[in-house]
């Protein structure tokens, strides 16, 4: 029923309707918060890549044509207001790791995990955008390839590479720990 | 490190809060350049947007992103893409020209690292629709520009004045949003967060949204009957139409309907077909029976029912109207409250001086805001009209109470009075309990005050209700979703919907057990009668307005074919002696008869036919393409609204349908088509194309 409501808000905002707009930004503005922040790590950097990538869907919803989800396209636009918004600001995502906000990592699975997340963070960016979208948002291989605009099978490839490469690092992590 | 690993560690990255205000930031700036951009856009036609819209009309035809579609698509599109993209960059240019002067003001050393990251934007607008050909066009189209401008970006860190003025093609796209917005908006994007609170006010919605709470009366598609068991069939017409719109709405906006929104019945009477006419007016109507094998099932045959109502032409008697407007806050929406006035509007510009209207609002507002005026004094009405707004809580009305009381102040036996309720579904008009509502309707319509009910937008809409209450109140329940939907309704129809010529017609059909051995109803699922309420005229049924068509199919099998879907008793056939010597009624199917009253009468009057193998006309498709059609039958209207319902059963229950599917129902309604002034059948036939799609 919620797609069903967004796709009348996306006719209605491409007709010109501001105010079915801002109901369609309001409503996915925290999914696409939250796909920025697993993609930057940082709540300020998220909050600015999320904020760009609203003007981008201002400007380019007319062009949303519904042959892929709505959420699919959002999370490119995010991830495409990501790139640029690194660029922008002259750093490469993995080059300058932000800390994780300052949960107690008291235990040992937390600091596991952050050091996974950190090593996610180091990947290529296409193998980390594939596996963020396949492995934290849920989407499938194929919803995955529509959102990074390439072949299932090079995500299907991405993912398989990401995974070797963090069962490498961390199983000779484990054998230190 | 397996998969169960990594997705669990992804799964719980800690996503801290949001910042509500950096969210309404967000929200308020794109919302600005939302607007921005539209301005923009329509000021300069040959726009990037109105190129994305050109690209909407083109595009519904065929969402299919088979490969081979989309050769075939390019071909067709590529002459037309290539236009379009010789647009664009005219559009560009003469943007870029435009802006220059304020851009080379702005333009700092800061401003550039930002441009720069921008120039990839088009580019990026068009790769999300890489799966539409023609964009594919605009993407080429824009590629050298962007290469150009980041080529030079990157050996120019430091970008001059001069480097601006060549370079920013791409740019302006972009940046000049920002550079025609008021100082405070222009650069409040990353950077100065505040800055854009002032437009908050502008934006803050004070209405709700309910969502996805349209109601339909849950029903199942008429079941195949055996004539031993259940030989006369029985029911009243329907000439609503409000299911096709809503269906309609639903497909364009990419959805299947609900199997519910969808009455066969009602998609097929949408249309108007040329049946022929009676020869005298003293009756109403006449019904054009015609046998033709059934498309759905091989060995099967179709009775086709067509009746059209005479027109008044110029004989139209005058009206007393009274409109009761839902103003409650869900009613703020363009589809709603502004295409009402719109439509309204329109209505009134086809009515005379002898026509009087008063519009009664309820909920949100509550009172008269027009009294009975006559319709020549169009610029009361409109400013009454124009006054409207939809707000507030839903505040209880005596909304329905007032409107009928000004119905009767004014009733002119010599006129239609009728209460035309408009509403998305909220009926707080001051009765809450329905079946109150439902019997006031009842006692206002033998009062000779009618009531049509026109529904508007999605998320509310009562479709169940409406139909009771206009059914209740001798009128149509229409469901508007465009202006154009408006202009059937309100104008081409406003005789058939506003000025019945015959009501509480039913239709009875005797099925001959020597010759039919099965039959199904197609559609009125929601009219059925008991056999005995058909001669029975306090039984309540439908009207027929002037000009209005009804249509209705049986698929029935014949004795002693082999299509047969229920086996033959082994035990009981011989009891099942026919009382009837088959010489009697040799040669007859069927025997129709159909009751109705005249709008100022309360006894009915009868017409009947036997309905005989001179009906029959073989197969629809041959007949279509025959070149010695049988004279006196619309064989295309005929083969159209066959080709409406073989669409409805698809899209409701395809369980009685074997041999035809969309590729099937687009090939007849094609050849079907005839003049189609107004354009309805092409558009069904696009909507069948977008229903095939959307299946898939």
């Amino acid at each position: 029923m919620k797609e069903q409501k967004d796709e009348e808000l996306i006719a209605l905002a491409k007709d010109g309707n501001a105010k079915a707009f801002e109901d369609l930004v309001n409503n996915h503005y925290d999914t696409m918060y939250r796909m920025a922040f697993k993609w930057c790590r940082d709540q300020k950097d998220a909050e600015d890549i999320t904020q760009e990538a609203c003007i981008k869907l201002a400007r380019g919803i007319q062009s949303f044509k519904g042959d892929s989800a709505f959420s699919s396209w959002l999370y490119r636009l995010v991830i495409n207001a990501g790139k640029d918004w690194f660029k922008k600001n002259n750093r490469h995502v993995a080059s300058e790791l932000p800390e994780m906000p300052s949960k107690e990592a008291t235990n040992d699975e937390v600091l596991y995990a952050k050091q996974v997340l950190d090593a996610v963070h180091q990947l290529p960016g296409g193998e980390k955008d594939a596996l963020l979208l396949v492995h934290s948002e849920g989407l499938s291989h194929k919803e995955a390839a529509q959102v990074l605009q390439c072949k299932e099978s090079t995500i299907s490839w991405r993912i398989h590479e990401a995974r070797k490469k963090l069962s490498a690092q961390f199983e000779r992590n484990n054998r230190y720990g | 490190m397996d998969d169960d690993k990594i997705q669990k560690i992804l799964n719980e990255i800690d996503v801290p809060d949001i910042n509500e205000n950096a969210k309404k930031h967000a929200v308020n700036l794109a919302v600005y350049e939302f607007q921005e951009y539209q301005k923009k856009s329509e000021k300069k036609s040959q726009g990037l947007s109105s190129i994305a819209r050109l690209m909407d009309i083109i595009n519904p035809k065929d969402r299919s992103n088979a490969m081979e579609q989309q050769t075939r698509k390019r071909l067709m599109y590529g002459s037309l893409a290539t236009a379009m993209a010789l647009v664009l960059v005219v559009g560009v240019t003469s943007q870029m020209t435009l802006n220059q002067a304020t851009l080379d003001k702005e333009s700092t050393g800061n401003d550039f690292a930002d441009i720069a990251a921008n120039i990839s934007e088009p580019a990026q607008i068009s790769q999300v629709n890489r799966a539409e050909p023609a964009m594919e066009e605009l993407v080429i189209a824009q590629a050298p520009m962007e290469d150009q401008v980041s080529g030079q970006a990157a050996s120019k860190p430091k970008p001059k004045k001069s480097f601006m003025a060549e370079s920013d093609k791409a740019t302006v796209l972009v940046k000049r949003e920002k550079a025609a917005a008021p100082p405070a908006m222009m650069l409040a994007a990353p950077a100065e967060k505040e800055l854009s609170v002032a437009h908050v006010d502008d934006y803050i919605d004070t209405s709700y949204k309910d969502e996805g709470r349209d109601q339909f009366e849950d029903f199942k598609i008429n079941p195949i009957k055996l004539v031993t068991e259940e030989p006369v069939s029985t029911f009243s017409v329907d000439v609503d139409t409000a299911s096709y719109s809503f269906v309609r709405n639903q497909l364009n906006s990419g959805v299947l309907p609900d199997k519910d929104a969808v009455r066969i019945e009602e998609i097929v009477n949408y249309f108007d077909y040329n049946y022929p006419l009676p020869e005298s007016r003293e009756q109403p109507f006449k019904p054009t029976v015609t046998v033709l094998n059934s498309p759905w099932n091989e060995g099967k045959k179709l009775m086709h029912v067509g009746i059209k109502g005479f027109d008044l032409q110029g004989e139209r008697p005058k009206t007393n109207l009274v409109f009761l407007l839902d103003v409650s806050g869900s009613m703020n929406a363009p589809d709603k409250l502004p295409l009402l006035v719109n439509s309204l509007k329109m209505l009134v510009d086809n009515l005379n001086e002898e026509d009087k209207i008063a519009i009664v609002v309820y909920a949100g507002a509550a009172g008269t805001v027009l009294e009975p005026t006559s319709a020549t004094n169009k610029s009361e009405i409109f400013a009454a009209l124009d006054k409207l707004e939809a707000g507030g809580s839903t505040a209880g009305a005596e909304g329905i109470n007032l409107a009928y009381q000004l119905a009767e102040e004014n009733f002119d036996e010599d006129a239609v009075n009728r209460v035309i309720l408009a509403t998305d579904g909220d009926f707080n008009v001051g009765i809450t309990d329905r079946e109150e509502l439902k019997e006031y309707v009842e006692e206002k319509r033998k009062s000779g005050i009618f009531l049509s009910v026109f529904g508007f937008g999605q998320g509310n809409y009562n479709d169940h209700l409406m139909q009771t209450l206009a059914q209740n109140g001798n009128g149509v329940a229409a469901y508007i979703d465009t202006l154009n939907e408006a202009r059937k309704v309100l104008v081409d129809e406003a005789t058939s919907s506003l000025f019945p010529i015959a009501k509480d017609v039913k239709i009875q059909v005797e099925f001959n057990p020597n010759a039919v051995s099965e039959y199904r109803l197609v559609g009125y699922e929601t009219r059925a009668l008991n056999r005995e309420d058909f001669n029975n005229d306090k039984v309540d049924a439908g009207d027929i307005g002037a000009g209005h068509t009804v249509t209705a199919i049986y698929e029935f099998t014949t004795v002693g074919s082999n299509a047969q879907s229920v086996d033959a008793l082994r035990y009981g056939e011989a009891q099942k002696e026919i009382a009837v010597t088959e010489n009697d009624f040799d040669g007859e199917y069927a025997f129709l008869k159909i009751r109705y009253k005249k709008p100022d009468e309360s006894k009915s009057r009868l017409i009947t036919t036997p309905v005989t193998k001179s009906n029959e006309f073989g197969s629809i498709t041959t007949l279509l393409t025959a070149h010695d059609k049988p004279p006196m039958l619309p064989i295309e209207d005929i083969a159209f609204s066959i080709s409406a319902a073989s669409f409805a059963q698809l899209l409701k229950d395809d369980k009685y349908i074997n041999d035809m599917n969309y590729d099937d129902v687009i090939s007849v309604a094609n050849k079907a088509k005839g003049q189609d002034p107004f354009g309805y059948r092409s558009e069904f036939i696009q909507l069948v194309r977008l229903a095939k799609s959307i299946n898939r």
